[in-house]
């Protein structure tokens, strides 16, 4: 519990510290919990998330960092590896793989790099998936970029 | 080859016996190793006459012809031979022990596995284990920040593995003891550097883990060796710490720890002759598909198509990766490997192999067993009753066994005074006697494997505090009455799951079967009662006893042609009932008249009689055969009862081995 705590105080410091240095990220803790974070990451360039903004909610245990946080999209997104439902994310470092040594900031770059880089074989929304698996890009970009459009961007009028 | 296995169990027996009594006597060590105990089922037949032929061992000659195809090993016993590989590795490649350790416990403590691959590309090795070549020291600096709390520390406070990535050691601890609680993974540490794949050994574990950290990984250690080895099972009975070392293909599973549980090497059920494994899980599935919490299994998770544990699949995709030591990787959906999930299947995440599957009605299987099973609910209630109460009769025997003991232990008393005044009671000379004191101390044993069970270990720690003479422990008889009766309950027991799954279409093998199967149930059910209701009257008797000498008599014959019974029935089972295919239902017809009646038989029983008693060492050792009426043992030339006159009876073991004998040849 203190050690957790220690912990993140010194990742909220970090981030402060940072924010300037990666515009990509903002990492936000709740104002009356430490254990629980919003992060809004920016879509990366030359994927149909350009230009969105996506909102992710951390929630941290007790035992992090030997346990990773639990992270899922609060913004509707088509990408094969989030549930569409949920927000669920399906990604090796946030379960098995998980590493005492990552940050919640280096969480968001790891997800920043699976928008970059699905993994259609292992999907948890099947429909991105099999639209990926089957070759049809176009189909995928286009539905990707319209969930982008409708939920990442700020509405127009 | 059965003359050969008979041989080799008879020289067995007779050097054992020198053993026995040349090193004999009566004094010696009072730890009697019950381990010889476990073997010897038939200890007791050969006990009309005196001492000299009392053969305590025979470890071939139980219920099939068990040539030692498996060592059990003791805890120490695994440490040690975990021990050698380790030093052996190590001594080979130059490499210390716990990268030794590392290696083995990686190509599942396979030592040529780890010199082949070693060898044959000793780089890759090193970087699928993580082992590197040269030790990276920690940066020199008089502090440092940890990568895991961010904190900065003196040097001394630091401690990395090979890779050198320094990590404090409040969070080292915390890093390990996560491991060591998530399972047996953790013997597969590695440094917490996301980039960095260096093993964390055991060194490290027992220098940095708490106390009760390092107990758990050093068992999990201990267990790897063991689980991950194929050659290896640990006893599945509760609260038993050997293991079975096997020798893989050699034939007949069943495997008798020292602990006196047996059970099948193969499918770790206890032992189930003459069904085979796949009846076995089938039946068990079956009785505990009524409860609840099978139920909850059945539809909440599946099997890990490797290692067969049960998946509950929560969260994620269908992308499953089961947990260590397993790791396979396989669909949710077809539970076929992930590995042939690429384009060639479809390339959709409907996995369409399961879809084809479904089609062809694969997996429709559990669902028509239910069905199946619904509409033969009578039958199966029928079988199953009788099946439970052989099971539930197992622990019976051992309970009522074990009080008969102990009130005879608080009888006779452990001391030799005690017991002389017994033998003057019943004016027998002491040897005689040792038959029932022996008992007694055999008692000892099966209160180990009781109490144990119970979690009670009082009852053997007044067992114990007594001085047991040695050699009455080296001679079983009683004990292995009993033994025989709860093995012959466990056949019988067995024989209600054949007996269910024996297509109903088979009418000449159903009625064969169930013939064989009454007859098995009142002969055991006659043992039984001897032994447990008669047994009772002498323990209380007064005075001499000429009756006494009879009963023993009786109770040995009854228990020789029980024996022989089931091994026949066993055997015949195992066979499939061959002999009713090829010989048509005439001829099980036809003997079913020589069981039945009398005289008519004998023909066929001494054919049986002389052609196995040359193979197998069958009915009685001494020549003896024991009267069906009466249970009078008979000199084998006797065709009339000496005591009650009624002439020999075919009895159904003969019947059996008449058949089997023609099946062969």
């Amino acid at each position: 519990m203190q050690a957790s705590r220690a912990r993140l105080f010194k990742e909220y410091k970090e981030v402060q510290r940072e924010k300037v240095a990666d515009p990509d990220i903002q990492l936000v803790c709740d104002d009356s919990n430490i254990f629980k974070w919003t992060a809004l990451i920016k879509g990366p360039s030359e994927t149909p998330y350009d230009g969105g903004v996506f909102q992710l909610a951390f929630s941290v245990p007790e035992q992090y960092p030997l346990q990773p946080p639990q992270v899922r999209f609060l913004t509707k997104i088509f990408h094969p590896n989030v549930h569409f439902k949920t927000g669920e994310i399906c990604l090796d470092i946030l379960k098995n793989a998980w590493s005492p040594a990552w940050t919640l900031q280096s969480v968001c770059r790891a997800i920043i790099a699976l928008m970059a880089h699905p993994e259609p074989d292992s999907p948890l929304n099947c429909d991105s998936g099999n639209l990926l698996r089957s070759g049809d890009i176009r189909g995928y970009q286009s539905m990707a970029r319209m969930y982008t459009r409708l939920a990442a961007m700020p509405k127009k009028g | 080859m059965e003359s050969e296995d008979e041989m080799a169990a008879t020289m067995m027996e007779d050097s054992e016996d020198e053993e026995f009594y040349g090193g004999g006597g009566g004094d010696g060590d009072d730890d009697s190793d019950p381990d010889d105990v476990v073997m010897d089922y038939d200890g007791f037949m050969d006990h009309d006459s005196d001492d000299s032929d009392d053969l305590s061992s025979s470890h071939s000659r139980s219920y099939h012809h068990r040539s030692q195809n498996y060592t059990i090993l003791s805890e120490d016993d695994i440490r040690q031979h975990q021990e050698e590989s380790i030093t052996k590795i190590s001594a080979v490649l130059s490499i210390s022990r716990v990268a030794a350790a590392i290696l083995l416990r990686h190509y599942n403590w396979s030592v040529s596995k780890v010199n082949d691959e070693w060898f044959a590309d000793e780089d890759k090795v090193r970087k699928t284990v993580g082992l590197l070549e040269n030790h990276t020291p920690v940066p020199d600096a008089k502090e440092l920040t940890c990568g895991i709390c961010f904190e900065t520390y003196p040097l001394d406070r630091m401690s990395a593995a090979d890779c050198g990535h320094p990590f404090c050691v409040i969070c080292w601890q915390g890093y390990i003891s996560t491991a060591v609680n998530d399972g047996p993974g953790c013997l597969m540490l590695r440094c917490p550097d996301p980039s960095c794949g260096a093993a964390v050994g055991q060194d490290m574990v027992n220098r940095l883990a708490s106390k009760d950290d390092k107990e758990k990984y050093n068992r999990y250690f201990l267990r790897s060796f063991i689980e991950d080895n194929r050659k290896t099972k640990w006893c599945p009975a509760p609260g038993c710490d050997y293991a079975v070392d096997f020798i893989v293909g050699s034939g007949n599973y069943d495997v008798t720890c020292r602990c006196a549980h047996s059970f099948c090497w193969n499918c770790v059920e206890e032992a189930h002759r003459p069904v085979d494994c796949g009846t076995v899980s089938k039946w068990i599935m079956k009785n505990s598909a009524e409860s609840e919490n099978m139920n909850w299994i059945l539809a909440n998770s599946k099997p890990c198509p490797k290692c067969k544990r049960p998946i509950e699949k929560n969260q994620g995709c269908m992308h499953i990766t089961c947990t260590p030591p397993c790791k396979f990787e396989f669909c949710w959906l077809c539970l076929g490997a992930w590995s042939e999930h690429g384009e060639r299947t479809g390339g959709f995440y409907a996995c369409n192999r399961y879809e084809a599957a479904k089609q062809e009605g694969v997996f429709d299987e559990a669902e028509k067993r239910r069905e199946m099973a619904k509409n033969s609910l009578e039958r199966y209630t029928h079988y199953y009753e009788r099946w439970a109460t052989n099971q539930s009769v197992d622990l019976f025997i051992w309970v009522s066994f074990v009080m008969a003991m102990l009130g005879l232990f608080w009888h006779i008393g452990p001391n030799m005074a005690e017991l002389e005044k017994l033998s003057d009671k019943q004016c027998q000379p002491e040897s005689q006697l040792k038959f029932i004191v022996e008992a007694w101390l055999q008692a000892v044993y099966p209160i180990t494997c009781l109490s144990k069970l119970a979690g009670d270990m009082s009852m053997l720690d007044l067992l114990l505090q007594s001085k047991r003479p040695k050699a009455m422990v080296t001679k079983m008889n009683l004990s292995f009455l009993f033994l025989q009766i709860v093995e012959c309950r466990r056949v019988l027991k067995w024989t209600y799951a054949y007996g269910f799954y024996l297509p109903e279409h088979e009418h000449a093998k159903k009625q064969f079967f169930e013939y064989l199967q009454g007859e098995a149930e009142s002969g055991l059910e006659r043992l039984h009662q001897c032994a447990e209701k008669e047994f009772q009257v002498y323990l209380n008797a007064e005075g001499p006893s000429k009756e006494f000498n009879e009963f023993r008599t009786k109770l040995a014959g009854l228990t020789s042609v029980t024996k022989n019974y089931f091994e026949n029935l066993v055997r015949a089972l195992e066979n499939g009932l061959s002999d009713v295919d090829s010989h048509a239902c005439g001829k099980a017809g036809s003997s079913k008249n020589l069981g039945g009646g009398s005289g008519k038989g004998r023909g066929g029983k001494g054919k049986g009689t002389t052609s196995r008693s040359s193979s197998s060492r069958n009915i009685d050792d001494s020549g003896h055969w024991s009267c069906e009426y009466c249970t009078y043992a008979n000199v084998r030339s006797a065709t009339v009862c000496e005591m009650c006159q009624q002439r020999r009876r075919t009895s159904q073991l003969v019947l059996v081995e008449v058949l089997t004998n023609e099946g062969i040849t």
